[in-house]
């Protein structure tokens, strides 16, 4: 029943975020469950990390968070993408697709 | 100001963060429980996977804002410790800013002081002066600013611009105490006057309108000074009655120390109705006075101006005569303004200097910035590629200059509170109101911190931005302090030395060209010497025995005499004024000559000793003889530039000359024409700046009006005769009041030299501080450079450079870095000296001379200043150096 997963990589966390905030508001509970999901449970998100990069990305300027209720009628912090924040999922997912292509290019090269 | 609140409510911030993460547990404790676990299991689980709860909540804490201000302390420490592993650099740092911000803030509590709060009456900055300015005459000299009664009266009815009016006028008052009698300057001043500046009186009442009314009771007040010096200060006086101008007045108030209205000892009543009880004015003679008024609110200058000029225009038509000039309009001035004056443009022009002084501290201390980031490459690569971001860097290396430029603003402080006492005591006393206190304030002090402020960002962004730029990681590979750094750096620490230089030339050829014009204004010929020369103004006694001039002949006669027996004085003369500053002017007739613009000339009452005492020279004809004094003959000897203007080639003795004014002044004769009889040298007489005027010399014999002064040529120092000059004035008529007295060198000092020498001492003293920051600077870049190229020099000297051939390597690189500041510098101030032109005199503002000197001067500071560091480059041992490496 135990599957291997592994931790998001260093460094895309903030992407992966921005990612999946982009959908429409989401608290942070369901924001791990979500990357869990997409990715075919093959990354997790140790709440350690989770949050502290939620705080950093609203501090930023990123995200920005309000408490409503959910669907059960519990009061939960939602987080949704500001202005910034879009602008910085695109460049990042830019950059990132840049990087993967770059490594994949190495890795057939030395094949 | 959202973090700042989160701060200090974080124990909202902590519940909601409570909240968050409890609301996630339990989402996963659910999530568990549907999963088919029970629910003690889940809660284990969750917990399990959460990991430390409490680690979670501290990173979180720590991604947020108000950790910024904990990362500040740390930064501020860090500041700490980085700047005391590097004293020399700090104490040089601190040293040059605080300098530049001491230097900002006594110049800013001078201008606050003078120009913002210089007196303490109510609404200042809408009071206002004005005069009628006279358009036929050249220069600001025509016109008048006193008014007769009826005129002060119509413009108070008609104008439709002030709220209040004042109309006062200064006079001589002697008071009699029975022992002897002492001559104050008094004023009298309409019973508004002191609401009007809404100064309370310290003890007793101000004026009411019923002290103005004819027939009132006669009362006065005093000010403080006189009360403390005269009456020490005893509150019982008031109340009492005084003989002043021989008639009893009784003491109603007291103003504070801070208050020097209308600039009198005592001040009476003036009240408008003619009459001869002491309050109303006397008919014969009426006052002619001057008029202070606050303007409505929201009434602009040139609008009450022009509502004057109407009111001004149709007196002139229904009076026409002498009393108003042809063509004339109204000119209104803030009171500011007119006591103040031209002493603003010296303010403020050294405040520019100041500001200059301000911004080569920071160039200054920024290159020291810029050194020391490139010293420090290695450091800050290892910081980025830590994690730090460049903001944190930028913001790390700006908290190190905001604690440079705090340490250099209480030093500075210190600095402003010391030279603003030295500046105080060379300030002329002539521009400045008497109520003016000068010190530090709290917006003194304010302003030094907002200087401070804007010193770190102007003196810390650009080393700091500098320094995180560019590929930081790559750094890291670089030595740090390899020849690739080195040069990066290396043009904007020469921009910042050409900036330095440049500022300080423009300061140091402003100091120049007021030094040039100083020393011209000390060495004008004055066409008599005033070497030893002595003067004493004397009042005659107040009850008007000496009014005819026959009586005044007999007293000042016999004063004469007595003077001129003491020991020590070789001559002595009665005059009307004090030369080279005062004298008296008249429209002139001579009969025959037909002009279209109006003749001038001034004129002296005097005795025969006159030409003597100045020691002019006779050129034609003869001088004032003894029987001319005596017997009051129509007589006049002129000056050269009288003959030149009005006589041309003609022979001017023998011919006749009228002074008008005559016609106006009591106890003179009316109509009286004076024959020329001797031409002599000219002399300075309207001031040191002013070209001289025609003049003419007449007995003294022929008026009983006004006061005299007596002159004397002495062979020892002149201040050294006063008190027997005094006594024998005294001896002739113990009611006669001296009324100033000195020598006629410290006279000229005080009136013509303290405004300049003032400036210049001023700019002087700021040029000096900027000259010696432009050598620490220049040293302290060359030294840096030295020791970044002490391989490279190394090498050149394996290679078989010979030591001078580097010593002129370093001293060139600093020639050329100081010559495109001086080029710089000297164009700029081309431009900018024309602004100084109004401190100037006697010289150009683009004074060649001056330049020249000031460019010599900083190639020579130059030189010195990469002297050092070149001898250092030359004694490089090349084995060591590249061992070194």
């Amino acid at each position: 029943m135990e599957q291997e997963k592994t931790e998001v990589l260093k460094g895309t966390l903030d992407m992966l975020i921005l990612k999946v905030v982009a959908f429409g508001p989401i608290h942070g509970y369901a924001l791990s469950q979500r990357i869990q999901q997409i990715s075919r449970d093959f990354f997790q998100v140790p709440e350690g990390s989770l949050y502290p990069a939620l705080y950093r990305l609203e501090d930023g300027g990123w995200l920005q968070a309000k408490w409503e209720e959910t669907e059960t009628g519990r009061e939960a912090k939602f987080y949704s993408l500001t202005r910034a924040g879009r602008k910085r999922l695109s460049t990042e997912m830019v950059n990132w697709e840049r990087l993967s292509e770059a490594v994949a290019l190495i890795l057939r090269t030395v094949e | 100001m959202g973090w700042l609140r989160r701060l200090f409510h974080k124990s909202l911030t902590e519940k909601r963060m409570d909240a968050e993460l409890r609301f996630h547990l339990e989402q996963r404790v659910r999530d568990y429980v549907a999963s088919g676990m029970n629910q003690e299991e889940a809660q284990r689980r969750a917990l399990l996977t959460f990991g430390g709860l409490e680690q979670v909540k501290q990173d979180c804490r720590e991604a947020r804002t108000e950790n910024h201000v904990e990362d500040f302390l740390r930064d501020f420490q860090y500041a700490l410790r980085s700047l005391a592993k590097d004293r020399r650099f700090a104490l040089i740092a601190v040293l040059a800013l605080a300098l530049g911000i001491g230097a900002t803030t006594v110049m800013f509590s001078v201008i606050y002081n003078i120009v913002f709060d210089p007196v303490p009456y109510r609404d200042f900055q809408r009071s206002v002066v004005f005069e009628m300015r006279d358009l036929t005459s050249t220069g600001d000299k025509g016109g008048r600013d006193h008014y007769t009664i009826p005129e002060f009266l119509a413009i108070r009815e008609q104008n439709h611009v002030f709220e209040d009016i004042v109309g006062n006028y200064q006079l001589d008052i002697l008071y009699a105490d029975g022992k002897g009698t002492r001559r104050f300057l008094g004023g009298y001043a309409t019973t508004n006057g002191f609401d009007f500046l809404g100064v309370p009186p310290i003890l007793g009442r101000v004026f009411s309108p019923e002290d103005g009314r004819p027939g009132a009771p006669l009362v006065f007040m005093m000010n403080y000074r006189l009360w403390q010096t005269e009456f020490h200060g005893d509150p019982k006086i008031l109340g009492a009655n005084f003989f002043l101008n021989a008639k009893a007045r009784t003491l109603i108030g007291i103003m504070p120390q801070r208050f020097n209205g209308y600039g009198s000892s005592l001040w009476l009543p003036l009240g408008l109705s003619p009459g001869s009880d002491g309050t109303s004015f006397p008919v014969k003679d009426p006052p002619i006075i001057w008029a202070l008024a606050r303007l409505k609110k929201g009434v602009s200058l040139q609008a009450a101006a022009a509502d004057l000029d109407a009111i001004v225009h149709g007196l002139a038509q229904a009076n026409p005569g002498e009393l108003y000039p042809q063509q004339f309009k109204v000119v209104t001035r803030t009171l500011l303004d007119f006591v103040v004056g031209d002493f603003q443009n010296t303010l403020y022009a050294l405040l520019a200097a100041v500001f200059l002084l301000l911004l080569i501290a920071c160039g200054n201390v920024g290159n020291l910035l810029l050194a020391r980031a490139t010293v420090r490459e290695r450091e800050i690569a290892v910081r980025a590629s830590l994690g730090a971001s460049r903001g944190r860097l930028i913001r790390q290396l700006l908290v190190e200059s905001f604690v440079l430029a705090a340490a250099a603003c209480v030093a500075g402080c210190l600095f402003a509170y010391v030279g603003l006492k030295g500046l105080v005591a060379i300030i002329p006393p002539g521009p400045i109101p008497e109520e003016t206190v000068i010190g530090l304030s709290p917006a003194v002090l304010l302003f030094a911190l907002v200087i401070a402020v804007l010193t770190t960002l102007i003196c810390g962004l650009a080393p700091a931005l500098h320094a995180v730029r560019g590929n930081l990681q790559l750094r890291m590979t670089n030595s740090g302090k390899g020849a690739g750094g080195g040069s990066r750096h290396g043009r904007l620490r020469s921009g910042l030395v050409i900036a330095e230089v440049a500022l300080s030339i423009m300061l140091l050829t402003g100091a120049g060209l007021m030094m040039r014009s100083f020393f011209t204004l000390t060495h004008v010929d004055l066409g008599f010497n005033p070497e030893r020369m002595l003067y004493t103004r004397v009042a005659p006694a107040a009850d008007g025995r000496y009014d005819t001039a026959v009586k005044k002949k007999l007293f000042f006669g016999q004063v004469l005499q007595r003077v001129k027996a003491l020991p020590g004085v070789i001559t002595a003369t009665v005059s009307l004024s004090v030369p080279p500053l005062w004298g008296a002017g008249s429209f002139i007739t001579v009969p025959g000559k037909t002009h279209s613009e109006r003749w001038e000339s001034m004129f002296d009452l005097c005795s025969d000793g006159y030409i003597q005492t100045l020691g002019l020279r006779l050129l034609r004809g003869r001088l004032l003889s003894e029987t001319d004094i005596d017997s009051g003959r129509h007589v006049a000897v002129i000056n050269q530039a009288f003959a030149r203007a009005y006589f041309g080639s003609e022979n001017p003795l023998g011919q006749k000359v009228k002074f008008n004014a005559f016609d106006e002044i009591p106890e003179t004769p009316h109509d009286a024409y004076f024959e020329v009889v001797g031409i002599v040298t000219d002399f300075r007489n309207r001031g040191l700046i002013e070209p001289l005027s025609p003049e003419a010399f007449l007995p003294y014999s022929i008026s009983g009006f006004g006061h005299r002064v007596i002159l004397a040529k002495t062979a020892v120092d002149p201040k050294s005769l006063l008190p027997s000059v005094q006594r024998e004035i005294w001896t002739v008529d113990s009611n006669a009041a001296v009324a100033s007295s000195g020598s006629v060198k410290d006279l000229l000092a005080e009136e013509s030299y303290a405004r300049p020498q003032f400036g210049l001492i001023a700019i002087g003293a700021f040029a000096g501080v900027g000259l010696a920051l432009v050598l620490i600077g220049i040293f302290s870049v060359m030294a840096y450079t030295v020791a970044l190229q002490t391989h490279e020099i190394g090498v050149r000297m394996a290679l078989g450079a010979q030591r001078g051939n580097v010593l002129t390597m370093v001293l060139w690189k600093g020639l050329r870095l100081i010559s495109v500041g001086v080029l710089v510098g000297v164009l700029t101030s081309l431009g900018l000296t024309r602004f100084l032109a109004s401190q100037l005199s006697g010289v150009s503002a683009t004074d060649p001379l001056t330049f020249l000197a000031v460019v010599i001067v900083f190639l020579a500071v130059g030189l010195f200043a990469s002297l050092l560091p070149a001898s250092r480059a030359a004694g490089i041992d090349p084995l060591v150096a590249l061992r070194y490496e």
